[in-house]
């Protein structure tokens, strides 16, 4: 879950976990790459990253850029999580490698809604 | 980041943005971002003595800042819903700067979108509210939540200008 607010964070992080995900928190795109390098050390790779649009230091769409150019995390399911609403937007974070567009304010249900989309929602959640 | 005039020929907020749409913006991030249950009223009661702000800036055809503001008490309040804190726990100044800027952030982006043209978005600001431009270009809903004085405005940049100041008159 990437995002500048802690807020967001824990909302994601709270709905996510109760769907059985263990969640690991970056705070803007830079910290998440990092933590993504750290992980793939240690031979963890995420299932999903959760990616705020703006954010300092590097903000979500350089995020998308940044993990679609590398062929190691080609696996790794990218959703936008952000206010940012307009089509263009969409268009243009779908175009760079994003999978899914969620737009805040959302409800839990919405947010499952996207992942059994993305066929990322575990069998007992579905059930 | 700062606000500067920006020569344009934006109208001002008050012709973009009727407070119907401020307020069905504020039924849809109520709910989902403080709480099941929960949403701002539309009914003013008394301003406090003191108040702190959370803030976006709106940078495009139409430059200004989406402001909340409420006392620091409220502000408290908000931030345990919003981060789902229960007692005996107790939030600090930057869960209150992190929880009420978001607010403003949801509410600021949700804005955003249904103004004309390309716009960005800045980054969530707590503090003493930015002054605002002309006085037609502010659209306020002034009104409460849980009984508690909250507004949410959205005012033009100081000096920003707009059509009917800069078009010039026809000979």
């Amino acid at each position: 879950m990437i995002d500048d607010s802690r807020a967001m964070r824990r909302i994601v992080g709270t709905i996510l976990k109760d769907f059985g995900y263990d969640v690991r928190e970056a705070g803007d795109g830079r910290q998440a790459l990092d933590a993504l390098e750290e992980g793939r050390a240690e031979g963890w790779v995420p299932d999903l990253c959760c990616i705020d649009w703006n954010m300092p230091v590097m903000d979500g769409l350089q995020f998308v850029f940044a993990v679609r150019a590398n062929p190691g995390y080609r696996q790794v399911t990218l959703m936008m999580v952000t206010t940012e609403s307009e089509t263009g937007q969409i268009v243009k974070a779908l175009a760079a490698g994003a999978h899914e567009y969620l737009i805040k304010p959302f409800t839990a249900d919405a947010l499952r809604d996207k992942l059994a989309l993305l066929g990322l929602l575990p069998e007992e959640v579905t059930a | 980041m700062t606000l500067s005039a920006q020569a344009g020929t934006a109208q001002p907020i008050t012709e973009l943005l009727d407070a119907e749409t401020v307020q069905s913006i504020a039924d849809e991030v109520w709910p989902s971002l403080v709480g099941d249950g929960e949403a701002f009223v539309p009914v003013p009661v008394p301003p406090p003595a003191d108040v702190v702000s959370a803030w976006v800036d709106i940078l495009g055809p139409w430059t200004g800042s989406v402001v909340v503001t409420c006392a620091p008490a409220t502000a408290e309040a908000l931030t345990e819903s919003v981060l789902m804190m229960r007692p005996p726990s107790t939030v600090d100044a930057e869960d209150v700067a992190d929880a009420l800027g978001e607010l403003a952030n949801v509410l600021g982006g949700n804005i955003k979108s249904v103004l004309p043209g390309e716009s960005r978005l800045g980054l969530p600001q707590v503090g003493a509210a930015p002054p605002r431009g002309r006085l037609d270009d502010v659209r306020s809903l002034v009104g409460q939540w849980r009984g508690d004085f909250l507004t949410i405005t959205v005012q033009g940049a100081t000096g920003a200008q707009h059509a009917e100041r800069i078009e010039e008159k026809p000979l």
